[in-house]
């Protein structure tokens, strides 16, 4: 092909790709290649894999961990979907109310809300059994957190807005066009809605299925909380036992690596669901969202997301503010046990929470920048077919979730203090983790919104002989900033409460507030660690509000001018 | 205005008396600061304590010797033990004072080579029954010291029915209302779950899985469960309870009848320290008494020999304690941990 004939974008693509190796094979290839290695001699050998797998309690704990992932992400759906159509397409009201407590339960960092559902729901002395109790005259309350249930419950009131948010900006794009026709052909809202609208939000759904799948798997703070009380061998907590003294890192590896199979699986399950069908939701073709009447039905619905968020928000926030401003938090609530020494304490005396505040939010919003960039990207490459392997693009993309934290840092480690990339004690290590932790999340959300996104949009400009950057400087980009706002947050946010990998990186200058926290709930000191939490919840919120106002979007993420 | 202007000099006089006094604290104090005072800063590793009181030794030292920065990195023993094998295995010089509270990490680290001895001048300060628990080869001294004992909620327990010796634990009444930690997170809960298995057999803990205890993950998980109430009684740390208790929680502890178990929490300087004097002028700090007066405050345990603890604590001193060696602790800690996991199902 002579140069002139060239798509000159083939260059901007592989040097996307080589991003992507660099972000995620680099650390991972590492982490797989000393799973294979001997701790001591660094000699190749299985016997890392025979340790990790050789005992029935290491298998049981694997298979309860894919039970609870499950588990969650039922019943994130259960949690998440019918929010988000009430507050997408119906004439719901509370909205605002709404979508602030989504926003401010994402924000929370779970094993936050985990200790406050401990006080909430623990057998003896939670307090929902207590007014239980109080209520009946019984003798003992329901509600025990330490179950299975009880574990599922608190993990999936922290990965619902996953759930919400993909659902709700694919629903966001669909138009009435194909309700109308259902309802010409006699079907009634609730038909229209679950045969019609909702399944085109199917690859949006199982995105967020697949994230908060993962994500469950993954997680080390609430099932340490929880499950460990509670006697549920799980993963995470398992995997803990091989950083025990004298830590077997390698052993820690080989027990992550199955993981990436299931991760597989699933994607590939996804690629048969979806495959044969069409979702380009947004066409050339106009089309209208009209809001569904729901009558009286809709104090329902809000009563139903109030009560979600009740849950995931508002009654944990009163335990988070009762300990914070209290003296004395296991004195329980009373006037003379009011404070603001721990705010002062936290945010005057200790500066290292001011200069934490501010490194918590530069690298979330750094990483956050790089992952939306990168993923988008990706996710373009791959259904527009621009390069081979695309399919196993995707999966690399999507690679790094699976692996919990913890073991995710030690290739990070690996990768990052030996030439050519010396970057450990620098504000880069944090940034470049961060952003292939999540990454996966952005790459699952940029990966159903240019699927929604139908290409003879951008064909109809090649076909009037612009290049392919045109087509995506004018038709795509344009199309993709209305969800982007609320992209950049499903990474931002998680950023910002990312622990499991910063606790091996960070240094002396470094400092984040998500380690700060879990310093706090290690050391038993309940008053400073809701005192940090309400800073690292309010000062996002208060972040996260100025940006969308900054960018012309309100509350709701819609358009704030209709120009 | 006169006055005021009269005090000047007097002012000055008291400033300077001030800065020169605590020049002559040990022998080679000066020379020691001089050359720590080239290296600008020092980071320590950090298990001992939590994070405030990592904070204040650190500001304390900084005050105490101006010009050189202490950097401290807070986290718990394995997190810490880890972090610095990392480092060894990169080559990278990072950490000049590492102080875990696993006494284990220290055989394995002087047989790794990742330490260099010194001995620290201060040690005539230090309370006798710590020094046996010193490196004969000074690689590692003893410089911090904490408890296990039995803590509960006062206002679900009245002192005189609170439990006053380790076995009062396996009493049927405390069914579902034990909070313990967990062998295989915390080196303390380790440490007493050896010296259980010492005094009474593995039965022990066979008959406290008869009454439920409630299993967290660091000793301090135990203060929370009894503050909110989950638990009535506890085998947990005296340094955070206290603490908690001076906000005004509902707390109090207990030294036990059959003795409070000794938690010792030793400190070495690293061989490839980026700032080896300034290590080893920390290191006499931590054994002072200034740093010691710091640590009563926060209700860290003292190791000096003046320095007492605040009201409500007693002095190691005064209190019997028992704990097993080293190598007890070294080979028993992985065996019980089997067993715990075993008995507890967890």
């Amino acid at each position: 092909m002579r140069w002139r004939h060239l798509d000159k974008s083939v260059f901007l693509w592989l040097l996307l790709v080589a991003a992507l190796l660099v972000l995620v094979i680099n650390p991972l290839a590492r982490l797989v290649w000393s799973s294979f290695q001997d701790g001591a001699t660094g000699a190749v050998t299985l016997d890392n894999y025979l340790a990790a797998y050789g005992r029935w309690r290491y298998l049981e704990a694997l298979v309860n961990s894919l039970v609870l992932g499950l588990a969650v992400a039922a019943v994130c759906v259960v949690f998440g979907v019918p929010m988000a159509w009430a507050v997408s397409r119906t004439d719901m009201p509370g909205k605002g109310l709404v979508w602030a407590a989504i926003l401010g339960t994402f924000i929370m960092p779970s094993y936050l809300g985990a200790v406050a559902w401990i006080l909430l729901a623990g057998p003896n002395a939670g307090w929902l059994n207590r007014v239980y109790m109080g209520l009946t005259g019984a003798a003992a309350g329901p509600f025990n957190i330490y179950t299975m249930a009880g574990l599922v419950l608190v993990i999936a009131c922290y990965s619902f807005p996953y759930m919400f948010v993909f659902t709700r900006s694919a629903l966001d794009l669909i138009s009435s066009e194909m309700e109308d026709a259902a309802t010409t052909l006699g079907a009634g809202v609730l038909r229209t809605t679950l045969r019609v609208t909702l399944p085109l939000t199917l690859p949006a759904m199982m995105a967020a299925f697949i994230v908060a799948f993962l994500e469950a798997i993954a997680l080390f703070g609430v099932p340490a909380l929880i499950a460990l009380p509670g006697r549920i061998q799980l993963m995470t907590t398992t995997l803990w036992q091989f950083f025990e003294f004298p830590p077997r890192v390698q052993v820690a590896a080989a027990y992550a690596m199955p993981l990436l199979s299931i991760t597989a699986l699933l994607f590939w399950l996804q690629q048969r669901l979806i495959a044969r069908k069409g979702y380009a939701a947004l066409t050339g073709k106009g089309g209208e969202r009209r809001v569904v009447r729901l009558g009286a039905w809709r104090w329902v619905m809000l009563g139903y997301c109030l009560f979600i968020t009740s849950l995931s928000f508002f009654l944990p926030m009163v335990i988070v503010l009762q300990a914070a401003f209290a003296k004395a938090w296991g004195r329980g609530f009373s006037l003379d046990n009011l404070t603001l020494a721990n705010l002062r304490f936290v945010v005057v005396d200790q500066p290292i929470t001011r200069a934490a505040t501010v490194h918590t939010f530069v690298y979330g919003g750094a990483s956050a920048a790089l992952a939306l960039g990168l993923a988008l990207a990706i996710a373009y490459i791959v259904h527009r077919r621009l390069v081979p392997f695309g399919r196993a693009l995707s999966y690399v993309a999507m690679a790094p979730f699976v692996i919990p934290g913890i073991v995710l840092a030690i290739g990070f480690y690996a990768a990052y203090t030996s030439p050519p990339l010396a970057l450990y004690g620098t504000a880069w290590i944090l940034i470049l983790a961060f952003t292939t932790r999540f990454l996966p999340i952005a790459y699952a959300n940029s990966n159903a919104a240019i699927r929604a996104i139908n290409p003879e949009l951008e064909d109809a400009v090649r076909i009037l002989g612009g290049g392919r950057l045109l087509a995506l400087r004018r038709v795509v980009g344009p199309l993709l900033k209305r969800g982007l706002a609320g992209a950049f947050l499903l990474v931002f946010i998680p950023a910002t409460r990312e622990l499991s990998s910063a606790i091996f990186l960070y240094t002396t200058g470094t400092q984040v507030l998500s380690v700060l926290l879990f310093d706090k709930s290690d050391e038993g000191n309940f008053e400073y660690l809701s005192a940090i939490g309400l800073i690292l919840v309010l000062g996002t919120v208060t972040l996260v509000l100025a940006g969308l106002r900054l960018v012309g979007r309100d509350f709701m993420l819609t358009r704030t001018t209709t120009t | 205005m006169k006055t005021s202007r009269a005090l000047i000099p007097w002012t000055v006089l008291a400033l300077l008396l001030a800065c020169a006094a605590p020049a002559a604290a040990f022998e080679g104090e000066q020379a020691l600061y001089e050359a720590a005072r080239k290296e600008k800063e020092l980071t320590w590793y950090t298990a001992h304590y939590n994070s405030e009181s990592a904070a204040a030794v650190c500001n304390g030292f900084e005050k105490k010797y101006p010009g050189i920065k202490c950097n401290y990195i807070r986290t718990t023993a394995q997190v810490a033990y880890q972090r610095l094998a990392q480092d060894q295995k990169a080559g990278l010089a990072v950490a000049s004072v590492f102080s875990s509270t696993d006494a284990s990490h220290y055989g394995r680290m002087k047989q790794d080579g990742w330490l260099q001895p010194y001995r620290p001048k201060n040690l005539s300060e230090l309370i006798d029954a710590f020094k046996s628990f010193n490196d004969p080869g000074d690689m590692y001294v003893a410089t911090a010291a904490g408890l296990v004992l039995l803590t509960y909620n006062t206002s679900l327990v009245e002192a005189k029915d609170a439990p006053k010796k380790w076995t009062d634990l396996l009493d049927p009444k405390w069914k579902g209302k034990v909070s313990i930690g967990h062998p295989g997170f915390s080196g303390y809960v380790g440490t007493w779950v050896v010296q259980m298995r010492k005094l009474y057999g593995w039965d022990y803990f066979k008959k406290l899985e008869l009454n439920k205890p409630r299993i967290g993950r660091s000793i301090n998980d135990t203060v929370t469960m009894l503050n909110a109430k989950e638990s009535w009684v506890a085998a947990g740390p005296s340094a955070t309870t206290l603490e908690s208790k001076d906000k005004g929680n509902p707390l109090a502890v207990v030294y036990p009848e059959d003795g409070a178990i000794l938690m010792v929490s030793p400190t070495g300087i690293l061989k490839n320290a980026p700032a080896p004097n300034a290590a080893r002028l920390f290191e006499e700090y931590l054994l002072s008494r200034e740093c010691n007066e710091i640590m009563v405050k926060m209700r860290q345990d003292s190791v000096h020999t003046a320095v007492k603890p605040l009201p409500g604590a007693r002095s190691l001193a005064e209190v019997k304690t028992i704990r097993p060696s080293y190598d007890e602790v070294e080979r028993g800690i992985p065996e019980v941990k089997e067993l715990f996991r075993d008995t507890f199902g967890i």
